[in-house]
């Protein structure tokens, strides 16, 4: 190892809890890549069904009040109850946010609104329209720093259906965006060694380039031929091939820059649905080294949708001795014992949250910590389940983009969730930023 | 009776007069609370939409008895019903009319089946095409082939791309036949005691071979005898290939097969070396690849994990006598193996012709061959031009001819003629190619592309001649390509993928194996395939005196079945309480809690799809189950239903969906049959005993006592209903699009003929075909 120092000056080596890597070396590649000097991020995690609201009876205790995933005092001093308690180490990264909810959310289906969760859109006609995602709105105007402009994944995969999406981005014209559901595919798109030779992916590139312009403009003689519902349909396929020639360019720009290497023992990649457990810790960490090795910046993770009938995370809690499946766990808080089993099971999510969080706040990054420069917001569309409003949210990191955090804020059901959206945007770098439906920016959480 | 059947509500005579007695006195000319007025609110809801909103909320307060107020009347049951009726009448129409396409077949692309099948087809090469594609949207009528909801994106069209290059780069070679390796082993490497001849629980036989090919395909010999045990099935011989790394050792596995007898004998393997792990060649810690033999009888089974806190261990069985075994005598181990060289799917690309040495004509006639496969039409010159254009190019890029042209075909499988099922259409509707009744026919019964056979019949264009149409569907049918409708259109139908979101609660069950979800699945399919293959009436779904079973299953069961994993016909008697698909582990598990039945789910799924009956979704903010009884949690699911009802506003819906549902309640979730239901004490440690009660009045007035009562009801009372049901389900998969009100007609026509044919499957696939809906755009 007879390296210059000065030749690769930010080379570090780190060891995380799962995984470690070695930072690519951007500084030295000297290309047209320019690096803005802190990277700004955002990361979304969503759960389904909300969570458990027992309340405290007048006078007698009740002894299932701990499990109230809110804490019972609003301001600084508040105390974490049972199910969150496991943030209280990172208590001052952390803000939690109650009464906040989609207006538009509210008009519809109790289980429908997993979709707008990061959109805040009203799904109209019979198509179901969605309008863009917050990570992909900061992606589309931030995004061109990284390999990858953002990385959407869900437990589920792929987009499922309309109120049942199992993906938490949509496009700037509000089409789902795919999420990638094998931890195996996630790495090998982000870390994955290439087995052809830099000319020979170039050369590839070139060709890939070279053949979607083609088959754009066949394309569109095709397109003429359709009817118009057909022709509706295939619309879609044009918007792809635009998009991905775009991709195209841009991996082009990537091609001398390895990937960074990661180290994947204790990563379980090949993890699935039966064993939740690996699967979600393998996907954080995965998203913590796309992170922290800074193949993206905008990041959103499904951790479940709200469809019972067929998402494969129903099952989890079952399979994780919790008891119930997902759905019956959150149907029955109200019954006796379901608050605390919905709480034991929301206590379990809430530390994977942690595990997270502790992942980035143990990995230092300029003058801080990578949590200081990255936002996540954690949270769920319902407050119990069916009930779309007061959505149980976390807002954690970003204590050095601008963000103010220790305290339990309630807000009343005037103030639209996408106040929170536009303070978030704007710490990132967006400026005087309005989000479909904002109002105004949330001063409480702004240092 | 069929909802479309029900007699329309008349807004004037029937809606009115209630709406004027009971709400305009709040919501009319005088006084109009919460902004609502009624009297001259639309009644026209796919003009206004804004009318249609406030109905639909009108809808929801009703149900919820929210109104009429409190200190108002309460509203009788009947005109509750005549009112929410009515408002659920005009929002179907509305969505109905919204989403018409006026029965035409929207522009399909391939789905993940489709696509891994055509590409195999196409390249003549097995390979996992359509691994990394994500998972495909379901259809509200529950089928994944439904074209408008298919969707299309950049991801997918990458992995499109990639899926091509490595085909292709698989499907042409170059260079000399490729180094050929054979290898005979006949003892097992000791491998921590694991290793030896003898396969039992926990023994394997393996081989390790330092020099093997990466490409192609691969034979593996292995001679063997099995050593039969007292009262088990047949051992089972399964293979796996890969590697030892550090932490674990990924390998692949290969189908098991069932060694049924004690004479030596030799079972072949084969597989694509490149679809298993591979050792990757830098790392050299444990060099070589690794083959296994093992015995995979009651194996693989993925335990459900014991709840927390309970952690004793099971002691393990040592290779006792009672385990069937195998010997082994040798392995094989040889490949890769090429029919010729190049090989023959590599000539069906670029095949022999005297125009070779000239590479602008040869160039072109390859296209054009390749293109009419993957377009599946014939191509005219003009549109050859861009991928020609496109091969120059690359011609210059890339270094030799082949490499071009592996990259001009990998645009020619990105292209929207080989995703999508392409349908020209004009502003009428009219008859369909013979081309595009090819496709459509072989999407239909082999989710695949048409084989020779059928392209010649295209272009001769006798496809359609009805004789010639009979003669086809009937080959297609005996074809074995015919299993992917059986388990797609089945799987799907049936929801059998339930049983995957289902996890068994093992404190219910403890001897549950999580294995038998595999076997429940086969049953299911195996069924429908009997039924399918030998003709049968598809009235065989709702009671029959067999079902499908393998070893494992039919243990579960308590039946004597067969001795392997393939599944046999088992008959069923009287009293054993199987027969029919709601005797079916997939559906009772899969609409299961994990710990209990769940007759609502169960019963929903009953009227969804057996009936073509889908109950309304439940409204907004429906109230769970009520729980201000301290003695809910101890009544049976039943007493909770019964509770529930009590409500008027539960009990509208509900009425119509508990009854289905409780009369399967002799059903827990494993599937097997009990007289009392396990139930969790809500104070203290320990569960305690319900008695199952599974009597039940069904919606119209009769009573059914369990499941032979139900299926005596359905055999005897709804078998029409069920064949409209069967028919809609089955034309909804055969076009790839959801049903609308133009094709009534047509579903009748249909199940008057399905019905004349004593219900038989086979005969309803022709009439389908034959009919107009199929073969026209």
């Amino acid at each position: 190892m007879n390296r210059k120092s000065w030749h690769l000056p930010r080379r570090t080596f780190l060891r995380g809890v799962g995984a470690s890597l070695s930072l690519p070396f951007f500084e030295c590649m000297g290309d047209d890549l320019k690096k803005s000097p802190q990277p700004k991020r955002f990361c979304a995690i969503y759960f389904p069904y909300g969570v458990s609201l027992p309340r405290k009876n007048k006078g007698k205790e009740n002894p299932e009040s701990k499990w109230q995933w809110f804490p019972d005092t609003e301001g600084r001093d508040f105390q974490f109850n049972e199910s969150l308690k496991c943030l209280e180490p990172l208590r001052k990264h952390v803000s939690i946010l109650g009464g906040l909810s989609h207006p538009n959310g509210r008009k519809i289906g109790g289980h429908d609104t997993a979709d707008i969760f990061l959109t805040a859109a009203e799904l109209k006609g019979g198509q179901l329209k969605n309008s863009v995602s917050l990570d992909q709105l900061l992606a589309a105007k931030l995004g061109n720093e990284t390999r990858f402009r953002s990385l959407s994944l869900s437990v589920d995969g792929g987009v499922g259906e309309a109120t049942r999406s199992s993906t938490l981005s949509f496009s700037r014209n509000g089409s789902p965006i795919p999420a990638l559901h094998h931890p195996r595919l996630v790495y090998k798109r982000l870390f994955g060694k290439e087995d052809k030779s830099i000319d020979s992916k170039r050369r590839e590139i070139k060709n890939s380039d070279h053949m979607l312009d083609l088959v754009l403009e066949h394309s569109k003689s095709v397109r003429r031929k359709l009817g118009k519902q057909d022709q509706e349909k295939f619309d879609e396929y044009l918007q792809s091939v635009r998009q991905i020639e775009q991709r195209v360019e841009r991996s082009e720009k990537w091609l001398d820059i390895p990937k960074p290497q990661v180290d994947i023992s204790g990563l379980h990649l090949d993890a699935d649905d039966k064993t939740p457990g690996e699967l979600i810790k393998t996907m954080l960490d995965l998203m913590f080294l796309a992170i922290q090795s800074d193949s993206t910046r905008f990041l959103t993770y499904q951790m479940g949708n709200m469809n019972g009938a067929t998402s494969i995370a129903t099952k989890f809690p079952s399979l994780l001795g919790f008891g119930k499946n997902q759905h019956s766990l959150a149907h029955g808080w109200n019954k006796p014992g379901g608050a605390e089993a919905l709480g034991k099971w929301d206590r379990f999510r809430a530390e994977q949250l942690t595990y997270f969080l502790h992942r980035l706040r143990n990995t230092p990054e300029n003058e801080g910590t990578l949590l200081d420069h990255t936002i996540i917001l954690y949270g769920s569309s319902n407050s119990t389940t069916h009930n779309n409003t007061n959505y149980p949210l976390v807002v954690a990191g970003g204590d050095k983009l601008g963000l103010k955090h220790g305290a339990y804020h309630r807000f009343g059901s005037e103030v639209p969730l996408s106040n929170l959206f536009v303070t978030m945007a704007n710490r990132l770098g967006m400026s005087g930023s309005k989000f479909l439906d904002s109002t105004n920016e949330l001063t409480e959480i702004i240092s | 009776m069929p909802a479309s059947a029900l007699a329309t509500i008349n807004f004037e005579k029937q809606v009115k007069p209630i709406l004027k007695k009971r709400c305009f006195k709040c919501h009319g000319e005088k006084k109009q609370k919460g902004d609502l007025r009624l009297d001259t609110l639309s009644q026209n809801l796919s003009k206004d939409r804004v009318a249609a909103e406030t109905w639909h909320d009108v809808r929801d307060v009703l149900n919820l008895s929210e109104m009429p107020p409190k200190e108002e009347d309460p509203l009788p049951s009947a005109e509750l019903k005549i009112l929410t009726s009515w408002i659920t009448q005009e929002i179907d129409a509305l969505l109905a009319a919204q989403k018409s396409t006026d029965g035409r077949i929207v522009l399909r692309r391939l789905n993940k089946t489709d696509y891994q099948n055509t590409m195999r087809d196409l390249l003549g090469i097995e390979l996992d095409y359509a691994k990394n594609l994500p998972p495909e949207t379901l259809s509200e009528d529950g089928f994944r082939n439904n074209g408008e909801t298919l969707q299309m994106s950049d991801l997918q069209l990458e992995y499109y791309l990639e899926s091509a290059r490595k085909g292709l780069a698989k499907a042409i070679v170059t260079g000399p036949q490729p180094r050929f390796f054979k290898k005979q082993f006949t003892t097992s490497v000791n491998d921590k005691n694991r290793g030896g001849n003898i396969l039992n629980k926990d023994q394997q036989f393996i081989a390790k071979l330092i020099d093997y090919p990466e490409d192609g395909e691969i034979l593996i010999r292995a001679k063997v005898r099995a050593q039969f045990a007292e009262g088990r099935g047949y051992p089972q011989l399964r293979a796996a290939i890969g590697y030892r790394a550090d932490v674990q050792a990924p390998r692949g596995f290969i189908n098991p097969v069932d060694i049924t007898s004690e004479d030596w004998q030799t079972i072949e393997f084969r597989a694509r070396i490149e679809n298993f792990p591979l050792p990757s060649k830098t790392q050299s810690k444990f060099p070589g690849l690794l083959l296994w033999l093992d015995n995979a009888y009651d194996e693989g089974r993925d335990k459900p994990i014991k709840a927390r806190g309970k952690g004793k261990k099971q002691k393990a069985q040592k290779g006792s006598l009672t385990y069937p075994q195998i010997e082994v005598a040798s392995m094989e181990f040889i490949g890769p193996i090429f029919d010729d060289w190049p090989p023959t799917y590599h000539q069906a690309i670029l095949f022999p012709s005297s125009q070779r040495s000239n590479e602008e004509a040869y160039s072109k006639v390859v296209l054009r061959n390749f293109m009419s496969r993957a377009f599946r039409r014939p191509i005219r010159d003009e549109e050859i031009v861009p991928y020609y254009r496109f091969f120059k190019s690359a011609r210059q890029r890339v270094g030799n001819f082949e490499e071009a042209i592996r990259e001009t075909l990998a645009m020619v499988l990105i292209s929207p003629d080989f995703l999508f099922l392409v349908e020209p259409s004009g502003s009428s509707k009219r008859s369909i190619t013979d081309w595009e009744l090819a496709s459509r026919l072989s999407y239909f019964l082999w989710s695949s592309m048409p084989d020779t056979r059928l392209f010649n019949l295209a272009e001769k264009g006798t496809l359609s001649i009805p004789e010639v149409l009979e003669k086809e569907i009937s080959r297609m049918i005996s074809d074995k390509r015919s299993w992917q409708f059986i388990e797609q259109f089945a799987g799907q139908w049936l929801d059998v993928g339930a049983l995957q979101r289902v996890a068994i609660n093992p404190n219910y069950y403890p001897k549950f194996d999580s294995a038998l979800k595999a076997s429940m699945r086969g049953e299911t399919i195996h069924f429908f395939a009997e039924l399918f293959q030998k003709n049968l009436s598809a009235l065989n779904i709702l009671d029959s005196n067999f079902t499908m079973l393998d070893e494992s299953l039919a243990k579960h069961y308590g039946l004597t079945g067969p001795k392997g994993s393939r599944f046999e016909r088992v008959s069923i008697k009287p009293g054993q309480h199987r027969g029919g698909i709601l005797a079916h582990g997939s559906f009772l598990l899969g609409n299961s809690t994990g710990e209990d039945s769940h007759p609502v789910k169960r019963a929903v799924w009953i009227r969804e799809r057996l009936l073509d009956d889908a109950p309304a979704p439940p409204p907004p903010d429906v109230p769970a189950l009520d729980s201000t009884n301290p003695n809910f949690a101890t009544l049976s699911v039943r007493d909770q239903l019964a509770v529930h009802r009590k409500q008027v506003s539960c009990n509208e819906c509900h009425r119509n969906i508990d009854p289905w549902g409780i009369s399967l309640e002799n059903f827990g979730a494993d599937g097997l049959w009990r007289n009392q239901i396990l139930r969790k004490k809500v104070k203290g440690k320990g569960m305690f005993k319900l008695p199952v009660l599974s009597e039940a009045t069904l919606p119209d007035g009769k009573k059914v006592e369990g499941i032979a009562g139900l299926k005596k009801y359905l055999v005897e009372n709804r078998p029409n209903q069920f064949a409209r049901a069967f028919v809609t389900k089955l034309l909804t998969y055969a076009l790839g699009r959801g049903l609308e009100l133009v094709d009534e007609r047509s579903v009748d026509e249909l199940t008057l003929k399905f019905i004349e044919s004593e219900y038989r499957i086979k005969d309803l696939i022709h009439l389908v075909v034959a009919s107009k809906t199929f073969q026209s755009k």
